[in-house]
């Protein structure tokens, strides 16, 4: 079986409450990661499910994510616990938690990875509001073009928006989610579990190549157009420390960042908290200085230490108490990077990290 | 109005690029005053920071010195750097700065006249260039 359709009777989140509820009792996954709303919002936070009966507020297709899921996931497999555990993800989440394998943060020899063919997620504030007005917003989102505006920048950028990297896929386009969803699996290890809960297998359906080359085509044009107004933007070194003027030197952008790893970020040790005497003998060289020092540095490092891996998820954006939108700038270089590199993050757990790979012969010139 | 002159970093491996500068000197053959030499055991360790920090401080150029591949003391500690390296230009020419402002060279411990003419080259072509745009810039 490669490919089922699911009914959902006008309640998508039922028919997946359902599928993963089955690889519980069948024990073929000891627990699920999976965005579920909590008794007191209707915001879905990533839970960890290990009683069928207790999937009931699962909504992982809801078009909003608080973070990307990538660091729950890879806490749940930083190592090998004996016991499996099935995580349902967005694409740029899937992508994450394969570079975060790629740095030994995790191991995925024991997941089930459940990708989802993802149309963008809200803001947080957006998807309540826009949850007053349509209360069944998980599914009125995959029926229509009529919410693809409002969200992220980073979602109507995205050209990367079906799962990869997974061992399931469930998916939206070309499908009424009020009637059917797809499910295909797209590893032997998905195969095996979706035999196992005895789907009937079927044809994808018809529309479903159109569908997606649709929101292709959409998201094509606004990457485009994301890429185009970032350089515009941020194109010499003073256009770029007008556009992060305004940044308060939180980090909450790499603290939202799934790929920026590293447990001791050089910004939060001594290297950059400095002593007096070098403030006073900065602003004697120059007259004066900006405290928080080290603001366009902070950006400009960032960029070089991950943006090889960035998963253009947008959720530095998000979290910005600044509101500056720092994943335009960053999908922008890490356009750039990546090309250079001739590197996709996430396509591939077994693809090298271009940067611990060395050749004596390289394609990157010398000077 | 004094003429523009560049400031240039240069970081260089103790091993290779640094011997190569030394016997530069006991050979007493000149190279310009515009260089700012930086030691370091190995291309290898230069962080993406060292570079960076350099240029928003207002360096015009930033060379990078090291042993010829197959050479490296530390066996890959230099082709690191040329990876590294070559993902630091693409990100400092995005935001204004010539790719020509950051060169990396392998110039082994032996070639001390070899060391002379790519200082006296960069620091031409740096000149060239004219001042760094990080010069007049106030850096946040």
């Amino acid at each position: 079986m490669t490919f089922a359709v699911l009914k959902t009777d006008g309640n998508p989140q039922a028919a997946i409450r359902s599928l993963l509820g089955s690889l519980l009792s069948a024990k073929l996954v000891d627990a699920v990661l999976v965005a579920s709303r909590t008794p007191y919002s209707a915001l879905p936070m990533p839970t960890l499910c290990s009683d069928a009966t207790r999937l009931e507020a699962a909504d992982p297709l809801a078009p909003v994510a608080p973070f990307n899921a990538a660091r729950q996931a890879a806490s749940l497999l930083r190592h090998d616990t004996g016991r499996r555990v099935a995580a349902v993800l967005r694409p740029c989440e899937l992508r994450a938690l394969v570079e975060l394998a790629k740095l030994h943060q995790c191991a995925l020899e024991n997941s089930l990875l459940i990708g989802i063919d993802c149309l963008g997620r809200m803001e947080n504030s957006v998807y309540l509001e826009t949850l007053k007005e349509t209360p069944d917003l998980t599914t009125a989102f995959y029926q229509s073009d009529g919410y693809r505006d409002r969200v992220t920048a980073a979602c109507r950028a995205c050209t990367a928006f079906q799962p990869a990297a997974a061992d399931l896929a469930i998916r939206v386009l070309g499908h009424d989610p009020a009637e059917d969803i797809g499910l295909e699996a797209l590893t032997e290890k998905g195969r095996r579990l979706v035999s196992a809960i005895g789907v009937a297998s079927a044809q994808p359906p018809e529309n479903r190549e159109a569908a997606s080359a649709a929101a292709l085509e959409w998201r094509r044009q606004g990457r485009e157009a994301l890429l185009r107004n970032a350089a515009d933007q941020t194109g010499s070194l003073t256009k770029l420390q007008k556009y992060f003027a305004t940044c308060l030197n939180c980090y909450n952008c790499r603290v939202a960042c799934p790929v920026c790893y590293c447990r001791e970020c050089v910004f939060g040790t001594d290297v950059f908290a400095h002593p007096p005497e070098v403030l006073l003998r900065r602003a004697a060289k120059r007259g004066v200085v900006k405290l928080p020092t080290d603001t366009t540095m902070f950006h400009l490092t960032r960029m070089a230490h991950m943006s090889h891996a960035c998963v253009a998820c947008g959720h530095c954006t998000s979290v910005c108490p600044s509101h500056i939108p720092v994943a335009d700038v960053f999908i922008k270089v890490a356009s750039e990077t990546q090309a250079l590199y001739s590197y996709e993050p996430g396509r591939d757990v077994n693809e090298p990290i271009p940067l611990l790979v060395f050749e004596e012969e390289s394609k990157e010139k010398a000077r | 109005m004094s003429a523009y002159e560049p400031k240039i970093i240069v970081m260089v491996c103790n091993w290779c690029t640094y011997t190569a500068a030394d016997l530069a000197g006991t050979s007493r053959l000149a190279y310009p005053a515009n260089v700012r030499l930086v030691r370091l055991m190995c291309t290898g360790m230069i962080d993406v920071k060292y570079i960076l920090k350099a240029f928003l401080d207002g360096a015009d150029g930033v060379f990078i010195g090291g042993c010829h591949p197959g050479d490296c003391h530390y066996l890959n500690g230099n082709l690191k750097a040329r990876k590294r390296v070559a993902g630091v230009r693409k990100i400092v020419e995005q935001f204004g700065f010539e790719p020509e402002r950051l060169r990396l060279q392998w110039i082994g411990a032996s070639e001390g006249p070899e060391f002379q003419k790519n200082m006296a080259e960069f620091v031409e072509a740096v000149k060239t260039l004219g001042p760094s745009p990080a010069r007049d810039a106030v850096v946040l």
